[in-house]
């Protein structure tokens, strides 16, 4: 009961016309800022972070929060319709966003991302407004080790993300591993693999990797078959535009999996949106009918992944509001934010300003139902950009993938970059090599290395720390089970034919 | 490099002291601030509010427009910097990365020695803080524990070149007692280590552990500082606490390319002493608990010197690969 009065004082703060504007202003600087590639929630954060030192700070925070949930919307955008991922998170919604894309179901895999968007953006709402001070204290409960087994959970994902072959996905795991560990080692302050060039020091920006390898990879690729001549197809009429009851259906646990995972992966601070997002699209291949489909253009292979990237900003505010930790980039601008406008969040947050914390949380389901009634009529506005010819839509797709990588660091050495990586994405297509798994190695190295030897630091050397605890040892009975699970459906293929053939 | 610098330094002091009757140097188009961290990051987020500050007060005829070059550690600026020789419309935030990190950097091309220093203006003291729940009421007791048990007390911290570890490196040596130092990338996964209880002990920024005091979940047993801080005044610095060790500052302040007149350097020496002033810029202090630190050009490149020499030795002993 106390928590609806709050809210109802949260709702009369959010309703303000005032806030109600800088809401909107909020959400839709960040689908904007979403759809482009490149630029992130973070940087947009932080430049427009001078023009609210004048703005009352709920106001503020409204916004700020706004910018930072709407680009989790407009992330996908790009990826469902070119294939360039628009943000960190929204990588694994191209895997089968863009196959539906090519598909001809180009309008429903957007609008499975919106709804998937809207409803986990409202769960992970809930769970911030409910369960804040509880998950904040599990959230301190998870150190080192228990990272670790995470981590070792989510590159066992690479099985679910092979194609034919198992020794060509693990191989270009191991690629993505070996750029994660590429720039300044945290632990010895050495430098690894960075050729003695001073823009390698901070590691590859996956943005780069991500982009080169899933969009101009991808462009490389068809430009070869271009007197082939194929045009997308666009289904004419809106309702053909919108996804089907049917689709709708097969996402029912996919929409209530990316709330969960996403949400809870978001409230720990070591684990961020990207490694959500793939984690709910493994969960839901494993425990799916069909699996074999995934990666061909399911839609419960979009809504996944898009619910647990927007309901994580949820999560993530769970610990800046409740322990003033921040968990991510995003975050931690917002942290900064905070302090510059004289705020502390920490402990003591929701108790000294409730109209702030309130506020915000009514202010986001009112930003989700904004973000859903901008983004529907979106859809077959942007499904008419895959009408355009290869030769129009071809380079575009490589201009907006250079500005995007030039607007993160203003770096030529970037560019180049990421022209080595569109050749290599290109060199894996025609060989046959999964991209996802190189991606999947990449997100998870970096943190996965430093959780392992974080651990073995606290333990003095002793490997039993990782099984010794039990949250721990959970995960990595999970990450075995995993990686075993093609053995079963292999012997069980084996088991149904030699069944068929001695029947 | 050496020479050259000390050359513009000895020409800044000669034409302070001989306070010259030549055109006083004023800028004219936007001035560049280059600030070593992405969009978010703290030089960037110090440089906005100074920007903003510089333009709200009208301290200043011009924008200052921050530029991002970030990458490399720092290094990517600190090169920007240095290869923009003569320019008089950019300026940079340097913090103690730009002093430590060369030196144990071989990509490193430059150093502080190719930039003209302008200003020092913030020092940051820290805190030695454990969980409210843990044994140790003071510093002395959390050494002799780690004396007990060496190598089973563990403090959370960021890279091994981090004041943090620099710290934690004199500690042990003048007491011979020996605890693990934990590097996580970000100062949120350091705070959860320690009020998780997975690690005893780490040094923390006052504006980071304000709250965490305030609601009882952490104990500060020392300071990191050469005086007490306004608000722990009962807390011992770690000289009070009876370790002799050389305390290490945090800094932050304004370098300029170099090959710039003297007129150019005093203008912004200037600028940022009438910034320093401000009462928007002292309530941000306050609220940061940070010190103002201010200190001229001729004595910043001093303090250069002497602060790259104090943490050459210290990292020597830590073991780390100096090169420079």
């Amino acid at each position: 009961m106390e928590v609806l009065t709050s809210l109802g004082h949260g709702f009369a703060v959010a309703f303000q016309p005032l806030n109600l504007f800088w809401c909107f202003a909020g959400v839709f600087l960040g689908t904007v800022v979403g759809v482009m590639p490149g630029l992130g929630p973070a940087a947009t954060i932080a430049m427009l972070l001078p023009l609210t030192f004048n703005m009352p700070p709920t106001s503020a925070v409204i916004m700020l929060a706004g910018i930072y949930y709407g680009a989790k919307y407009g992330g996908s955008t790009t990826a469902i319709l070119l294939n360039v991922p628009g943000e960190s998170a929204s990588v694994v919604t191209c895997l089968d966003g863009y196959q539906m894309a090519r598909n001809g179901r180009a309008g429903a895999a957007l609008g499975i991302a919106a709804i998937s968007s809207f409803i986990a953006g409202t769960v992970g709402v809930i769970g911030l407004m409910l369960l804040a001070p509880p998950l904040a204290k599990f959230a301190l409960s998870f150190s080192s080790p228990e990272y670790f087994a995470l981590m070792a959970m989510g590159l066992a994902m690479v099985v679910l993300l092979a194609g034919d072959s198992m020794i060509k996905a693990l191989l270009a795991m191991l690629v993505g591993l070996w750029i994660a560990s590429m720039g300044i080692d945290l632990f010895s302050d050495a430098s690894r693999f960075t050729f003695g060039q001073t823009e390698m020091l901070d590691g590859v920006d996956f943005v780069i990797v991500a982009i080169g390898v899933f969009a101009l990879g991808e462009v490389l690729g068809n430009m070869e078959k271009r007197g082939e001549g194929t045009m997308l197809p666009v289904p004419k009429g809106l309702r053909n535009l919108l996804p089907t009851m049917a689709e709708l259906k097969a996402c029912r646990f996919a929409f209530l999996n990316g709330s969960i995972i996403g949400f809870v992966i978001g409230v720990l601070p070591g684990a961020g949106s990207t490694i959500a997002s793939f984690i709910s699209y493994g969960v839901e291949k494993a425990v799916s009918k069909h699996p074999e489909k995934f990666g061909t253009g399911v839609p419960e292979g979009v809504a996944a992944p898009e619910g647990a990237n927007n309901s994580e900003t949820g999560g993530a505010l769970v610990p800046l509001l409740t322990l003033g930790i921040p968990g991510s980039g995003t975050t931690a601008i917002l942290l900064a934010a905070f302090i510059l406008w004289g705020l502390r969040p920490g402990p003591l947050m929701i108790q000294d300003n409730p109209e702030l914390f309130w506020g915000l949380v009514a202010s986001m389901y009112v930003g989700n139902i904004m973000l859903l009634v901008l983004n529907l009529p979106l859809i077959p506005l942007f499904a008419q950009i895959l009408k355009l010819r290869e030769y129009i839509l071809y380079p575009i797709i490589f201009g907006i993938s250079v500005v995007g990588v030039f607007a993160v660091s203003a770096s030529l050495f970037d560019c180049w970059m990421l022209a080595a990586f569109a050749l290599l994405g290109y060199a894996m297509r025609r060989l046959d090599y999964p991209t996802a798994p190189l991606i999947l190695g990449l997100v998870l190295g970096d943190s996965m290395e430093r959780a392992l030897r974080q651990s073995l630091m606290m333990s003095q050397g002793d490997l039993g720390i990782l099984v010794s605890r039990p949250i721990s040892a959970t995960m990595l009975f999970l990450a075995v089970a995993l990686l075993c699970l093609p053995l079963f459906r292999r012997a069980n293929t084996w088991r149904l034919k030699a069944l068929e053939e001695n029947g | 490099m050496n020479i050259r610098s000390n050359i513009i330094i000895a020409a800044c002091a000669a034409a302070l002291a001989a306070a010259p009757a030549w055109a006083q140097f004023k800028p004219t188009k936007p001035v560049e601030f280059i600030v070593h961290t992405g969009p978010g990051g703290g030089a960037d987020v110090l440089a906005r509010f100074m920007a903003q500050v510089i333009e709200k007060e009208n301290l200043a005829p011009v924008r200052f427009q921050v530029n991002n070059k970030s990458g490399g550690g720092g290094l990517t600026a600190m090169a920007y910097v240095a290869e923009k020789k003569g320019d008089t419309h950019a300026i940079a935030v340097f913090t103690g990365n730009w002093l430590t990190n060369p030196l144990t950097r071989t990509e490193a091309k430059f150093t502080v020695k190719d930039m003209t220093p302008v200003a020092r203006l913030v020092l940051e003291p820290a805190l030695v803080a454990v969980k409210a729940d843990a044994p140790f009421k003071t510093l002395k007791d959390f050494i002799e524990a780690s004396k007990k048990a060496p190598g089973t007390m563990k403090q959370s911290g960021g890279s091994t070149t981090s004041r943090d570890n620099v710290v934690r490196q004199l500690l042990m040596k003048d007491t011979g007692a020996n605890w693990a130092y934990i590097s996580f990338p970000g100062g949120g996964e350091r705070i959860a280590a320690l009020l998780g209880g997975h690690v005893n002990m780490m040094v923390i920024e006052p504006q980071e552990a304000g709250e965490h005091i305030k609601a009882g979940n952490m104990r500060v047993i020392a300071q990191v500082s050469d005086k007490r801080l306004a608000g722990y005044p009962n807390v011992p610095t770690i000289k009070e606490a009876g370790y002799d060790i050389p305390n290490v500052e945090q800094v932050r302040g304004i370098v300029m390319p170099s090959g710039v007149a003297p007129d150019v350097v005093a203008y912004y020496e200037d600028l940022f002493l009438r910034l320093s002033k401000t009462a928007t810029w002292q309530k941000y202090l306050e609220e940061q608990q940070f010190q103002d630190g201010y200190m001229k050009s001729a004595e910043l490149a001093k303090f250069f010197d002497v602060y790259t020499d104090k943490m050459r030795g210290i990292l020597k002993e830590a073991g780390a690969k100096v090169v420079r």
